[in-house]
């Protein structure tokens, strides 16, 4: 090669940029024109969209809508703004309605063509304005589905919101599904199917651990104190995991029926069972163990200290016990612990 | 003399010809990926999590060195995070100036004790305070001992099992820390570290330590700047972390898991380059436990940054960028070309070496021979006029096809003047900019050998408006 080809290649490499360039500033140009189209056709429709969401039967939002040449995409920004600022946006009638009337065909045909990206957010979309309508396109997507990708795992949710209980069926097709998606699953359902699934996910003969600890998790994290003494009887189960996830419900809910269940924990040999109880000795305010935990003060474990130190200040005297153990606890980091704790309120934002 | 010239010119325009050609194939890569996410909608995939019980709770690291000028902004900032659970932790390395002083008046903090467990050991700690306004500011006072030293200090003292590591005049996007936290939480801890991209905020409007307005600086130097970055993130740090070989995450803005980098022996103390320093190790950790975790680049998360804008202050980073790299690949040169260290051994660091370090050595000598051509005939004219015109190419065409890459996928400034104005300056590149940048980097090498270090001096204007 000489100083020529490169010449050709620098010169048509430079071109090709060139043309690009000018491709993207156009593109550029366009998006931003129809972007402030579309911002303007927003503003302009706020008012009447509030005025129909109020009351359906003002349909002057219908003719501005019908009007508008972008017409679904303002709808749809319309709708999630209000999905997302209201509190019982989702569950609106009118949202369903109006999602159903006119944008149901095009997300029917995005599920099936559109982009991973696009795919996306119609899922997202349809969750949130809890199109019905879609179904059973959502089941036979799912059905076609054979790993637990992002797409699939929004699917799942998807159809959960639609209170779909197969989703539950369908996570269960995958071993690896997470706790987490359980739950994410889980919270979506309505009350009343939500808690039959609870009860059958808590069942000894539902052999899903994972579900069976997601519920557990679940209920401490939704406060369902209707499941306190099945939650109770899991602190006997013989899975080191399932007595945690018992504990840490426990502590969610606040309550326990027979505090004498927890005496067992502060002696296990499992750090976490030590570090749990004394934060629900603490939350609970069990004075009975308020002894116990000043000896856990001295415990190896830095988190099993720190809790303790926390729960004692949960009590009205915490701050006099925590001042003697600062200066008579045998062990030095239990001190420094209680010195801590006594002077500080630690915080962090929840 | 002149047999010596010309077998060197073959040498370094074969080397640009082969780093361009890994740019391009690195360039395919990072445009398929950033592509597929370009049109999801940000807000919808992340607010799931903000409500969340299950999104793991973060520790914010601010580690503060003569940070007066922008040390509030920055925590302000932070404040205005979307995120259901995190603390903040601005550890003062022994400033000279009212770093702590202006922590402490604007949240009205008070000193407490603190049972800090001691995972790694630090300088001596001085003092404890926390904020009686948001209990979940707190500020460690320390004795000076490096950036890595303040890090450490701040995972000794942070309660979560996540921390985000954040420079003390840096100003992250609202919902940049629960976008880095979600591939984090969606792949179940499987992902140990993502690193957001760094953005340059000079140019920008920024008020209430919010960024309002992007816009483009004056100054050609921060221009070029902001050129670099979009080569550095989109095209080499997003192909990397694509094949799960990526070995840095900017100092600037990074989550990391605490357990494994408290494994790992937390930031290495002995090296300017602390933050690729610890990514490597991670690795090596990761690949010697035969580990699946991953460490990844999110190219949306955004943290803007001041870059310096003069050429003395431009100097003295990029000789200690270059320095680290150095010292990184030195430090771990057991794993190059390694088989039992994978594609880490047997690509990423040899690409680092090659590519990233010794690319300035390359790209000096080609300098040297297209002025020795032209004007003292060293080599035949052909041949420095080739090597003229491979240097645009490596220097300006594939910065250019950076910038048409970031149009493309993100598209972050506005106006078609920005995007005309970065790819016209992104073409004067290889003219002044790179050669600057080339000899500051051979002298980054030598300077490794002066082993001297310091955290990067440089006068904040700050950011925030």
């Amino acid at each position: 090669m000489n100083l020529t080809h490169f010449w050709i290649l620098i010169a048509s490499l430079f071109l090709g940029q060139l043309l690009l360039l000018l491709i993207l500033a156009w593109r550029k140009q366009q998006s931003n024109k129809r972007e402030s189209i579309i911002d303007r056709q927003y503003k302009l429709l706020t008012d009447s969209f509030s005025s129909h969401m109020m009351d359906p039967s003002d349909e002057r939002f219908i003719t501005e809508l019908n009007a508008s040449p972008y017409r679904l995409v303002v709808l749809e920004r319309l709708l999630n703004h209000y999905v997302s600022v209201t509190k019982a946006g989702a569950d609106s009638p009118a949202v369903s309605r109006l999602s159903e009337e006119f944008l149901s065909e095009r997300y029917m045909k995005l599920l099936k063509r559109g982009n991973w990206a696009m795919r996306m957010n119609t899922l997202y979309f349809i969750e949130d304005f809890r199109m019905e309508s879609l179904v059973p396109q959502l089941k036979e997507k799912l059905a076609k589905s054979s790993r637990l990708d992002q797409e699939t795992q929004q699917l799942i949710r998807t159809l959960a919101s639609l209170n779909e209980t197969m989703a539950i069926g369908a996570l269960a097709k995958y071993p690896d599904a997470s706790a987490r998606l359980y739950i994410d699953v889980l919270k979506r359902l309505d009350e009343l199917t939500k808690l039959d699934e609870l009860d059958i996910a808590l069942k000894d003969e539902n052999t899903n651990q994972t579900l069976k600890h997601s519920a557990i998790s679940y209920i401490g994290m939704a406060g369902i104190t209707l499941f306190l003494p099945r939650i109770e009887e899991e602190l006997q189960h013989p899975e080191m995991e399932t007595r945690i996830q018992a504990l840490k419900a426990i502590l969610h809910l606040q309550y326990m029926n027979s505090p004498s269940a927890l005496a067992p924990f502060f002696q296990s040999t499992a750090w976490p069972e030590r570090m749990f109880a004394a934060q629900i000795a603490g939350k609970l305010q069990l004075s009975r163990y308020k002894e116990t935990l000043g000896e856990l003060l001295g415990d190896p474990v830095w988190w099993v200290r720190y809790s303790s130190a926390e729960a004692l200040t949960q009590f009205s005297e915490g701050d006099i016990v925590l001042t003697h153990l600062a200066e008579s606890h045998p062990d030095r980091y239990a001190r420094d612990m209680a010195n801590q704790w006594k002077t500080s309120l630690l915080g962090s934002e929840q | 003399m002149q047999e010596i010239a010309l077998i060197l010119s073959y040498i370094v325009i074969a080397y640009m010809l082969f780093s361009s050609l890994s740019y391009l194939g690195l360039f395919a890569l990072a445009y398929g990926k950033v592509k597929k996410e370009n049109k999801l909608d940000k807000r919808e995939s992340t607010e799931d999590f903000l409500r969340n019980q299950s999104t793991y709770p973060v520790s914010i690291l601010v580690p503060a060195y003569n940070e007066e000028v922008g040390v509030v902004s920055t925590v302000r900032s932070l404040l205005a995070l979307e995120y259901p659970e995190k603390e903040i932790i601005v550890i003062d390395d022994g400033s000279k100036d009212s770093t702590s002083l202006r922590m402490i008046e604007e949240f009205k903090m008070k000193k407490i004790p603190f049972a800090v467990r001691t995972h790694i050991e630090t300088a001596e700690i001085e003092a404890i305070y926390q904020s009686s306004i948001f209990p979940y500011i707190r500020l460690i006072k320390k004795a000076n001992g490096g950036k890595a030293d303040a890090l450490n200090a701040g995972v000794n003292l942070s309660s979560f099992p996540y921390f985000c590591a954040i420079d003390g005049d840096s100003i992250l996007e609202n919902d940049g820390l629960l976008k880095c936290m979600k591939p984090i939480i969606e792949s179940d801890g499987q992902i140990i570290v993502t690193g957001g991209s760094v953005r340059i905020a000079n140019g920008s409007t920024i008020s209430r330590s919010k960024v309002e307005l992007v816009g483009l600086p004056k100054s050609p130097i921060v221009i070029m700047q902001i050129v670099e970055y979009f080569r550095a993130f989109l095209i080499g740090r997003l192909a990397l972390s694509h094949l799960n070989i990526l070995l840095i995450v900017s100092g600037a803005f990074g989550v990391f898991n605490k357990e494994r980098v408290i494994q790992a022996g937390g930031y290495n103390k002995n090296t300017v380059g602390e933050d690729m320093e610890l990514v490597v190790r991670l690795h090596r950790l990761l690949r010697e436990e035969k580990s699946k975790q991953r460490i990844e680049y999110i190219p949306d998360p955004v943290c803007w940054t001041e870059a310096p804008e003069s050429l003395e202050v431009l100097r003295s980073q990029r000789i200690r960028w270059q320095r680290g790299l150095l010292e990184t690949l030195w430090n771990h040169r057991k794993m190059m070309l390694n088989p039992k260290y994978g594609s880490i051994g047997l690509f990423s660091m040899p690409y680092f070496l090659f590519i990233e370090l010794l690319g300035a050595v390359f790209e000096f000598i080609g300098y040297f021979i297209i002025f020795g051509g032209f004007f003292f005939s060293l080599v035949d004219p052909q041949v420095a006029g080739v090597m003229f015109l491979v240097t645009v190419f490596y220097g300006s065409l594939i910065s250019a096809l950076a910038v048409l890459l970031e149009e493309l996928t993100l598209h972050k400034y506005p106006k078609v003047s920005h995007l005309m104005r970065l790819y016209f300056w992104a073409l004067t590149e290889a003219f002044w900019y790179r050669p600057l940048m080339v000899l500051w980097r051979v002298r980054g090498i030598i300077a490794t050998f002066q082993k001297k270090a310091h955290w990067g001096d440089m006068k904040r204007k700050g950011i925030s408006t």
